[in-house]
């Protein structure tokens, strides 16, 4: 057989081996990293969903243009071609003052029968636009202003900015606090497997005597920490799937229509793609680089 | 096979040597006791050896390589040519007697056929005939240290080096142990043991070289323990 086929056999048995004579250890290193990324894991679900909910609320704000009755034709023609072309506009609709007329008539069911008879329609035709990212709607609508043709811009005023303010505020704690806990996790998790590791020096330099290669001897602690971290990244996730979903249940059960919470689905993907590399990986480099000073011998 | 060039040691810079001026040969296929009493620097001598510490100064040479040169990617093949003994034994307690041998040879690249033939047969020429599968912690002291004789000369080692090998020994096992050396020299493996087991020194007649407060103060072929001082 193949000397670097030995190699590897003898690195999967020893990982295995390895894994089993220390399983106490190794499986309070993998707790330790499933509680902590577990509240990792709690808070970013909790992050991710309020980051969702503030930027549905924001997709949902528009401008209302609404046109100036005495607004001549070629003025018209150059806002509708103005708007058109503009680059922070995403989508633009004309709405005409019939067109508000029959919506009214559609929001108020029928109590204005018989009072709209006969009058001159007194509602202005409008622009209903979107904007390409919704932090361009305060900026596009000052601009709006100042267009021919424009009698009143509308787009929330004061509501809007509050609104991007709070969700701005929020972004920034969310990160903050998702990089601390990340720090902390790191930390944790890191000396966690360095204990692991420092438990076993002896083992380490009995190896170094016999004439092992750093490699060699590392080899095995390193696929032991990968292991370690990534059963301590998969196990949150299967918990934070329940829960999350327990949590979705409780909305539509008690009918909170205004929580649009994410898909389970989308929420597990952006929980994984996470904590399953910072669990591994923290596996991998504690046991590496706790071993260094062990194999100076 | 060694070779000593006024090698100096000092643990700390500005520190008391713990060896000073050392200036030795050992050729191959020699039996060398190295005696002193404690802290006299046997040990750090085979530490030097080994490489595991470098000379602060002067020239080492094992197998006409300068250890205090050599780079650390080339560490285990040296030490893959020296087979240790520790008076502390330093087995993998959690493996067997098997297991602890074959792993010497596991790190050289050894084949599974290669060391399922060859570990049956050194643990048999230590004594430890049926012994193979003992989980290490289950063994006696005397046992303990065959496995570690075992273990230095699965991989047929050119030189051995035992460092109070018979220190945690009653006289009996002790003897045995020494036997043991005796034999694997005998079958042309130079053999290095730092002791201060007087019986032990005096009863084998081999070359000696006293130390005394990390200086080399004698060197005697078939000394004997009392011309220490």
């Amino acid at each position: 057989m193949p000397m670097f086929i030995n190699g590897f056999l003898y690195i999967i048995g020893e990982t295995v081996k390895g894994l089993y004579r220390n399983r106490w250890m190794c499986l309070t290193s993998t707790g330790v990293v499933v509680v902590t990324l577990l509240m990792l894991g709690v808070f970013m679900l909790v992050n991710l969903n309020i980051s969702h909910v503030t930027e549905t609320v924001k997709q949902q704000v528009e401008i209302v243009v609404y046109i100036d009755e005495q607004a001549d034709q070629a003025s018209l023609d150059e806002l509708g071609r103005k708007l058109s072309a503009h680059g922070d506009i995403d989508e633009v609709r004309y709405v005409s003052s019939q067109e508000h007329m029959d919506r009214l008539h559609r929001q108020l069911g029928g109590m204005l029968e018989g009072y709209d008879t006969g009058l001159e329609n007194p509602l202005l035709a409008s622009y209903e636009i979107r904007t390409v990212v919704p932090e361009l709607v305060v900026p596009l609508a000052n601009e709006l202003e100042t267009y021919p043709g424009v009698s009143t811009v509308f787009y929330g005023q004061g509501y809007v900015e509050n609104l991007f303010a709070v969700s701005g505020v929020l972004q920034m704690v969310g990160l903050a606090l998702m990089a601390g806990l990340s720090v902390t996790a790191v930390f944790l998790i890191s000396h966690t497997i360095k204990l692991t590791v420092m438990m076993r020096q002896r083992e380490i330099s009995i190896m170094k005597y016999v004439g092992a290669t750093n490699w060699f001897i590392r080899w095995p602690f390193v696929l032991e920490g990968l292991f370690m971290g990534f059963a301590g990244a998969v196990v949150p996730l299967f918990g934070l799937y329940y829960l999350y979903q327990f949590s979705i249940d409780w909305v539509v059960d008690n009918n909170l229509v205004f929580l649009t919470l994410l898909p389970v689905q989308v929420v597990l993907i952006e929980l994984a793609k996470y904590l399953v590399p910072l669990g591994t990986g923290l596996g991998i480099l504690g046991s590496t680089f706790s071993m260094g000073r062990f194999l100076k011998v | 096979m060694v070779e000593a060039k006024n090698v100096c040691m000092k643990y700390d810079k500005g520190g008391q040597y713990a060896l000073e001026n050392l200036s030795f040969y050992i050729d191959r296929g020699e039996f060398v006791f190295f005696v002193g009493s404690s802290g006299a620097g046997k040990s750090t001598l085979l530490k030097l050896i080994i490489r595991e510490i470098k000379p602060s100064d002067g020239v080492l040479k094992v197998f006409g390589r300068d250890v205090g040169r050599l780079p650390r990617h080339r560490l285990p093949y040296l030490r893959r040519n020296i087979g240790m003994v520790f008076q502390d034994f330093r087995l993998m307690e959690e493996r067997t007697a098997f297991d602890n041998v074959a792993f010497a040879m596991m790190v050289t690249g050894a084949s599974r056929r290669e060391i399922s033939k060859r570990v049956p047969h050194v643990l048999g020429l230590v004594g430890l005939q049926g012994k193979a599968d003992a989980k290490v912690r289950d063994l006696s002291g005397g046992e303990l240290q065959r496995v570690g004789l075992a273990r230095a000369i699965a991989n047929r080692p050119a030189m051995i080096v035992a460092d109070e090998p018979t220190g945690n020994l009653d006289p009996g096992t002790s003897l045995d142990i020494m036997n043991l050396l005796r034999s694997i020299n005998l079958r042309g493996t130079t053999v290095l043991v730092a002791t201060h087991n007087r019986e032990i020194v005096d009863r084998f007649k081999k070359r000696v070289l006293y130390l005394e407060n990390g200086k080399l103060v004698g060197d005697e072929q078939k000394g004997i323990y009392a011309h220490v001082h």
